[in-house]
């Protein structure tokens, strides 16, 4: 019995010893870097042809490119990294990446590997602000894979079969938003068949704190000690949103299937939806008819009437970053690598409609003529980045809460306001 | 004296390579099972982030004295005793009537048994997404409530109203595991001696008396397994409420203690303040088995 316990314990002491073995870099010789990312047919498309055509001019770099559904890889990434066992490469929503920086798991971009000369050169390459989400101490940890903002796309068909103008008639403020809305929908009963406009539920960051903004409230105060700031902005807030739901005008709700999708299809179901440039790339392979017909628009995020800030909706962004822990010549691989594909910025807003907020992009024909990019351009100077704070997915959450009691449960918007402003005070007290 | 010694030997032989071929089992369970378990217990220990490099706080039993004050813990042990209790009561009894039926019939058995039973082989998340259509404000769900009441064009709040939330997660887990549950039962059905039902007919017994005296008393240990089954599935129950959740229902009514650890430890990254929580869950899935198994008394079945 003890001989076999022995043989055991020795199988399992050389399985470790190999194991461990395994995980040794070469300083020398070929580097495969582990490359994981979203679903997105449009980019693997691309990026798959820039992987071979890297690999051609770098013979000792192979790149493994692994996606998985958006949902899916936030978790993913995250445990691999728990065990130390994250990609060489990886992209999230900076809402999730933050984490990442601020836990120190990834490397600072190497410009020279990138192609830069310096870092002051990189920056300069991008438009003002938008590398700040990754900067710390005077270092980048990312470069931009897309900076997406929402504007509002208008199913024009729908207007007219409600006897409206939807060039005179779309909405420029909230108030005319549900107005509008009212005009527009049709419903069966309590149930609604068609809706003018509904919100994006699950993106109160993106979507819903700039109303706040607009009405004078804040997320977090400027110091980051006090939460939810600005009670009568809040409460109007959630009071728009309350009347907004079932139990008021019953103009939409986060129960029914999401606006957006439902946009491209053109069965008179919803008349205008809260979206990015990306999406017309969407309308043209779901319904290439309806791209075409020039009955669709895009108009700004509405204000309120008495809105004391000019505030767009959030943008957010995804972030090209390398692993802190891969070997320092694996990073280096890994940054000429991601500069390798960030080099097509415009074939990325051609084929995949995702902006990357350079400047030679922005000032390029390419992008003056893509549908509509002026009126993303200027929500994107009226607005700002989403909150990106280690709790962001947390409070998004008890926003959430928030607003779905007062839209759904008959909770009172002062209630909530109270509910709300304590349980993300907390948060931010634990940290 | 010689004879003894010899068959001690033999059975010390036998037991040595009887140790040696359950080695492997133990060692899977012990590694896959009984460690995590272990590791579980340790990390509940610590405040601990998943990504943080720096090595953990010891907290001793901060994270559970925490959890114990936390209105949204208390709210989840709410929700999950909600949903197991609404739950697993009817798939015991509907699953026990459905597999006598079935049991009693002649023809169609076996369509039957694979009709029941085809909702359990589907993946949770197909079954959530299928039902996120039928509860769909346009969907099936209120068209045949609103057909059978005669209430055209009512708005049942399937996702909306905090009670209805909770009932359509019941109904998608019933529909989804009641098959499972009905095969079980006609397994042990099976084993009853049909000698015996054919005496109490002899002495004039009615079915319903056949069921009550003969049936649910020899059925007793796969009562009491099924129960058991049932009841600690309903206590871990993630992907239909995490499904609804994404689908826009509202969290807190339908928030189980599974769907509190994933969020604390994946979305929130506190590892050390989820691991606690799944302390609890366990302790809660061992005091009910052993509750069950003590008020079941299976041992008692003779035939």
């Amino acid at each position: 019995m003890r001989k076999v316990l022995l043989l055991l314990v020795l199988i399992l002491g050389m399985t470790m010893i190999l194991g461990a073995g395994g995980n040794k870099e070469a300083e020398e010789g070929p580097v495969t870097l582990v490359f994981w990312t979203h679903e997105d047919p449009n980019r693997t498309e691309i990026e798959n042809r820039y992987i071979e055509e890297f690999q051609a001019e770098n013979p000792d770099i192979t790149i493994q490119r692994v996606t998985n559904s958006s949902s899916k890889i936030i978790e993913l990434v995250l445990t691999a990294f728990a065990a130390n066992q994250g990609p060489d490469i990886f992209n999230l929503s900076i809402e999730d990446e933050y984490a990442y920086i601020a836990n120190r798991r990834v490397a600072p971009v190497d410009p020279k590997a990138a192609g830069y000369g310096s870092l002051k050169e990189l920056e300069a390459a991008y438009l003002p602000g938008v590398l700040d989400p990754v900067k710390v101490d005077g270092k980048i940890y990312g470069l931009p894979l897309e900076l997406t903002n929402w504007c509002i796309y208008v199913n024009k068909n729908v207007f007219r079969d409600a006897g409206l103008d939807p060039e005179r008639d779309y909405p420029k403020t909230w108030e005319e938003m549900a107005d509008v809305s009212e005009k527009l929908v049709l419903r069966d009963g309590d149930i609604i068949t068609r809706r003018g406009f509904d919100f994006r539920y699950p993106y109160y960051l993106v979507g819903m704190v700039p109303m706040v903004e607009q009405l004078g409230g804040k997320l977090i105060s400027d110091d980051g000690k006090t939460a939810i700031v600005g009670e009568d902005a809040w409460i109007a807030f959630l009071d728009y949103m309350k009347d907004w739901g079932p139990n008021g005008r019953n103009l939409g709700s986060p129960t029914y299937k999401n606006a957006r999708s439902l946009f491209n299809h053109n069965n008179n179901d919803v008349a205008m939806a809260h979206t990015g440039l990306y999406q017309q790339g969407r309308i043209k392979s779901d319904n290439p008819d309806f791209y075409n017909s020039g009955n669709w628009m895009v108009v700004p995020y509405p204000r309120f009437e008495n809105a004391v800030e000019d505030v767009a909706a959030a943008y957010y962004g995804h972030y090209y970053m390398v692993n802190g822990q891969s070997s320092a010549r694996k990073q280096q691989a890994a940054w000429k690598f991601i500069s390798y594909m960030l080099s097509h910025g415009e074939e990325y807003l051609q084929k995949v409609n995702i902006i990357q907020p350079t400047k030679a992009l922005m000032e390029s024909d390419t992008f003056k003529n893509m549908p509509y990019s002026d009126v993303f351009m200027q929500d994107m100077e009226r607005g700002h980045i989403v909150y990106y704070g280690e709790n962001s997915a947390k409070i998004q959450e008890l926003i959430k809460q928030a607003v779905e009691s007062v839209m759904l449960s008959g909770v009172s918007s002062e209630k909530a306001y109270a509910t709300l402003k304590a349980e993300v005070q907390e948060l931010l007290d634990e940290e | 004296m010689m004879k003894t010694m010899r068959s001690s030997g033999l059975l010390r032989y036998q037991n040595r390579w009887g140790a040696v071929f359950v080695l492997p089992a133990l060692l899977f369970f012990s590694v896959f099972n009984f460690f995590p378990i272990l590791n579980a217990l340790y990390t509940s220990l610590f405040q601990k982030k998943v990504l943080s490099l720096d090595p953990p706080e010891f907290i001793g039993l901060e994270n559970y004295r925490y959890l114990l004050a936390s209105s949204s813990f208390w709210n989840s042990l709410r929700a999950t005793m909600v949903f197991t209790l609404g739950t697993f009561i009817p798939l015991l009894i509907v699953s026990l009537l459905l597999a006598v039926l079935i049991s009693q019939r002649r023809f169609g058995r076996k369509f039957l048994q694979i009709a029941y039973y085809s909702p359990a082989v589907l993946s949770s998340v197909v079954a959530a997404a299928i039902w996120l259509l039928i509860f769909d404000p346009r969907g099936l769900a209120n068209q045949w409530v609103n057909y059978i009441m005669r209430t055209p064009g009512v708005d049942h709040n399937w996702f909306s109203n905090a009670v209805m939330v909770q009932i359509a997660a019941m109904l998608v887990y019933f529909w989804k595991y009641v098959g499972y549950f009905v095969i079980i039962f006609i397994a042990g059905i099976a084993g009853i001696p049909t000698a015996m039902y054919e005496a109490a007919r002899i002495d004039g017994a009615t079915s319903w008396q056949c069921f009550w005296r003969i049936t649910l008393p020899l059925l007793k240990p796969t009562v009491a397994l099924v129960s058991i089954m049932s009841m600690l599935q309903c206590l871990k129950t993630f992907s239909t409420q995490y499904l609804f959740v994404q689908s826009g229902a509202p969290q807190a009514p339908i928030n189980v203690i599974t769907m509190n650890i994933y969020n604390t430890g994946i979305r929130d990254h506190r590892i050390g303040r989820a691991s606690a929580m799944s302390i609890i869950l366990f302790i809660i899935m061992l005091f009910f088995t052993w509750l069950q198994f003590k008020s079941m008394k299976t041992d008692e079945v003779t035939y």
